[in-house]
């Protein structure tokens, strides 16, 4: 008998299969590669299970469904889920040398109660000895899979194309425990780390441009592995960036809040005001939209900000609409009281204004008591709060995506950066207006009528462009 | 006022920012999102962990050359414990990769190239390979070590020792403990070998490692029939890592040296599912004649996986022969082993060589051979027991009456058809 090189005996095994030519096995001939797909419902558990056996498993054995069934051990709280085989297909491939490849699919299934919270847990000693690539996968319908170790696909397109990546090595996924809790909507969660958790919600990037590679970079951050401080840092800067981004593109009523702010004798504070409500309700928003996706079976994302469109259109709508109903009783005090206007006032106020803060905070506390002229406390949060409704589908993703990593807290963290640069455009745009308002008119000199008739005209404006919003929001429901 | 809000602006973005480098700590980081990597093989071992380690090195970092050839290396090391053969053409991406990133004076890919080209049997190809690596890089021990494994397959036992020397010098340890015993084992000092297989397995951590030690001693003593010591290192290499299927082989010679054929042809079984090498295969089916049940399958079987060998592009003639000598075809066993020994003149084909001439009917032809198998002093009873039986043939008697008598000295046991044949024939040469 030949003595084997003792060296190099074990190297020389592997070589003997050697996955090199092109039409070889991509795993080797020794291997039997294998795929359980589970999919969870209330009242039962499914197995998708394929095995695509190599050149010399295939001449060694035939496997069957049944020998599948008895090695593939799903237990619901410790209470094993009994298989039936629903449907097996057998089929045979050309391989290497002449030899055959063989496939085998078996659809299990077996009744469990998941209407309840459970846990699951999951092993597969098929062929347990056998060198190959083992992937266990799962999806969940009508039941909740709460922050699934298991991915929601395969990734080998069902042992059909083996990735050739250099930089990961073959998944050898043998058992997993998933937690089951009612009410349901993943299809399974917890996918790559770089689409979005959830399907209601556009899973690529949601910005055009810069924008959109600046998301997905964000996103990128949120879900490596080890986050440094640098990191932590960066990404609440980009999420800063990208909420101001936000803020810049049209439908949240930038202009509106602007002519109003102009047409009413808005305040740099009134500015302020918006911007803080603008942060309050965008990061309550994102965070209730959050909670209602993950924990809501079937809501779409899309759906819920349309309608939100709708309310803030609405909104809108609503404060031109009693901004229009305060001018008339203004107009009828104008009348009477005659020269009310501040700028029927001599030019000394104006020129206050863009001279020193101080004086112009004195003019409007001294003006306060005219009332009619100045935004009331109510319709500026109301601003702020249609300018905010309107939730950044990115933020709300970069959140859902911080979740499914168990990042909760940086997620809210980086929502909370998304607000606050939405308010910072739109507090800037706001007190840009009250700039320029402040300065015109002073050196323009508008005629008296004009400016007489700008208050109505801003009003109808404020009414036409929520109108608008709204409109546009229930078109694309 | 107007700085009081600039400040007050500035003060916030200051502390929001600072919450998202807090945020980003890694101590107080969430927890290490395992979700985020379910696919990957858990990390049990060092060599899980590194390859792990280089592998997220070179997604940030995919310039790096050394890292590239260090994976290769593990990739290699993994196919090795593992048996996995999936792990080859990764090693080979990795280690051209860093060939592609770095061309001139990247010692550590032409090394791992060179490993790579031995464990494909292309000893020659190994060979060019190290000594370029040594031109790069006099002191690098692992193409030392690919040097030594391929001068040694090539039938340069001069050479090879030498290297073995030079990378026992340049760092003792795992890699060229194990390879310096195998050298003094060829040369038949078998006590020294054990010794130095045995510091090499006090060096030893990783359990595929441990098993690979005790494989080696228990090989070492089952060679000088000490069968106890044998079976002691098989179980502790056992306890260590159980799918090591180099030690379910030895376990099934010491079963059926035990007379318990089933217990043999079980561990057999077990190499079979999970590795169906050629070499197992044919231990299979010459344990299944000796049961006195069909080798067919096993034969069969044998015979696809050596086409699979050929049809990828590999050349194997050792292994052709020794299957067209167990089919019985003796003439083209003898053929296509001198086919090998023309490629490379080393012990173990010289050794098929005259086993395959004797089985062909021309012992004269067959003697030079049998002699160069031995010439080094290789202590092994189916060595002494081929020398034997063609000297026997040849009309040698002295030469076969030694080499019978040596034969069963070593290993009464070695094996449950030959050795009854090697105790007549001593008998009939000795009445």
């Amino acid at each position: 008998m030949r003595r084997v090189l003792l060296l190099l005996c074990t190297v020389a095994a592997g070589v003997l299969l050697w996955p090199g030519a092109a039409q070889a096995h991509p795993l080797g001939n020794f291997s039997v590669n294998q795929l359980g797909a589970l999919a969870l419902h209330p009242d039962r558990v499914a197995v998708a299970y394929v095995a695509d056996l190599a050149e010399l498993p295939t001449l060694q054995s035939q496997p069957s469904c049944t020998a599948v069934a008895a090695a593939f051990h799903v237990t619901v709280d410790g209470r094993a889920v009994g298989w039936t085989v629903d449907r097996e297909v057998f089929t045979y491939s050309d391989g290497a040398a002449g030899l055959r490849t063989s496939r085998l699919e078996c659809d299990l299934s077996g009744p469990a109660d998941l209407s309840a919270e459970a846990t699951v847990d999951v092993a597969n000693d098929f062929a347990a000895d056998r060198i190959g690539w083992r992937e266990l996968t799962a999806t969940a319908d009508g039941v909740h899979l709460v922050d699934p170790p298991l991915p929601a696909s395969s990734r080998s397109d069902g042992l059909r194309s083996y990735p050739d990546d250099l930089l990961s090595s073959p998944p050898s996924v043998r058992s997993a425990t998933l937690r089951v809790a009612p009410g349901g909507s993943t299809t399974g969660a917890a996918a790559p780390p770089s689409s979005s958790a959830l399907p209601g919600v556009l899973p690529a990037s949601v910005l055009p441009g810069w924008a959109g590679r600046a998301e997905l970079t964000l996103r990128g951050w949120v879900a490596q592995r080890e986050l440094t401080p640098w990191v932590g840092l960066l990404a609440v800067g980009l999420a800063l960036a990208l909420g101001a981004a936000h803020a810049a593109l049209p439908g949240h009523g930038k202009t509106v809040m602007a002519a109003y702010l102009a047409g009413r004798q808005g305040r740099p504070r009134d500015a302020l005001t918006v911007g803080a409500t603008v942060t309050l309700t965008h990061t309550g928003g994102v965070l209730l939209l959050g909670l209602l996706l993950t924990t809501a079976a079937g809501l779409a994302g899309e759906t819920v900000l349309g309608w939100l469109g709708v309310t803030s259109g609405v909104l809108v709508a609503a404060i031109g609409v009693s901004m229009l109903l305060s001018r008339r009783a203004a107009g009828h005090d104008h009348t009477h009281g005659g020269g009310e206007h501040p700028y029927d006032h001599s030019p000394d106020h104006s020129h206050d204004h863009s001279d020193s803060h101080d004086h112009s905070h004195g003019h409007g506390s001294r003006d306060h008591g005219h009332g009619a002229g100045r935004p009331s406390r109510l319709a500026v949060v109301g601003m702020g709060i249609a300018g905010g409704l309107v939730p950044s589908p990115s933020a709300l993703v970069v959140l859902l995506g911080a979740v499914a990593l168990g990042r909760t807290w940086f997620g809210v963290l980086l929502v909370l950066a998304y607000g606050f640069g939405m308010a910072a455009t739109l507090t800037a745009a706001g007190l840009l207006l009250i700039k320029v308002r402040d300065r015109w008119p002073a050196r323009l000199r508008l005629s008296a009528r004009l400016t007489r008739l700008a208050p109505t005209g801003t009003a109808a404006l404020v009414l036409l462009v929520g109108s608008a919003l709204a409109v546009r929001s229930l078109i694309t429901l | 006022m107007r700085v009081r809000i600039v400040l007050g602006v500035v003060l916030a973005a200051a502390l929001l920012l600072g919450v998202g480098a807090l945020a980003g700590r890694p101590s107080g980081g969430p927890p290490a999102a395992a979700p985020a990597a379910p696919d990957r093989p858990q990390a049990t071992s060092r060599l899980a962990v590194t390859i792990a380690a280089h592998q997220e090195r070179l997604r940030t970092v995919p310039g790096d050359w050394t890292a590239w050839a260090a994976l290769g290396e593990a990739y290699l090391e993994q196919a090795r414990a593992t048996a996995d053969p999936a792990y080859y053409p990764k090693a080979e991406g990795a280690l051209r990769r860093s060939l592609e990133v770095r061309p001139d004076g990247n010692a550590a890919a032409l090394a791992g190239l060179g490993a790579l080209a031995n464990a494909r049997h292309d000893f020659a190809a190994a060979k060019t390979l190290a000594e370029q690596a040594l031109a790069v890089n006099a002191w690098s021990d692992t193409a030392y070590g690919v040097l030594a494994d391929a001068e040694t397959q090539l039938g340069h036992p001069g050479a090879a020792t030498a290297a073995v020397q030079r990378m026992l010098d340049l760092r003792p340890g795992l890699a060229s403990y194990t390879r310096g015993s195998y050298d003094l084992e060829q040369h038949g000092r078998r006590t020294e070998a054990v010794a130095l297989m045995r510091l090499a397995l006090a060096g030893a951590t990783e359990p595929a490692d441990v098993a690979f030690c005790h494989q080696h001693l228990g090989s070492l003593a089952w060679a000088a029939g000490d069968l106890a010591t044998a079976g002691r290192h098989v179980t502790l290499g056992l306890a260590a890592d159980p799918a090591a299927v180099g030690l379910w082989q030895l376990k099934a010679k010491l079963d059926t040296a035990a007379g318990d054929l089933t217990a043999a042809l079980a561990d057999l079984d077990r190499v079979v599912a999970r590795t169906p090498t050629v070499d197992a295969l044919l231990d299979q089916a010459r344990l299944l004649q000796v049961a006195g049940r069909d080798p067919g399958p096993s034969l069969e079987l044998a015979r696809a996986a050596h086409r699979l060998f050929t049809a990828n592009g590999g050349t194997d003639d050792l292994g052709a022969a020794a299957l067209a000598l167990a089919a019985g075809d003796a003439a083209t066993a003898a053929r296509l082993a001198v086919a090998e020994w023309d490629r490379r003149q080393f012990g173990e084909v010289a050794d098929m060589v005259a086993w395959t001439l004797l089985a062909a009917g021309d012992p004269a032809a067959a003697l030079p051979f049998a002699r160069h198998a031995n010439a080094l002093g290789q202590v092994d009873a189916t060595l002494a027991y081929h020398y034997g039986m063609v000297a026997h043939a040849a009309g040698d008697r002295g030469t076969a009456r030694l080499q019978l008598r040596l034969a069963l000295a070593l290993n009464p046991k070695f094996s449950p058809v030959d050795a009854p044949i090697a105790a007549r024939t001593l008998a009939t040469l000795e009445s």
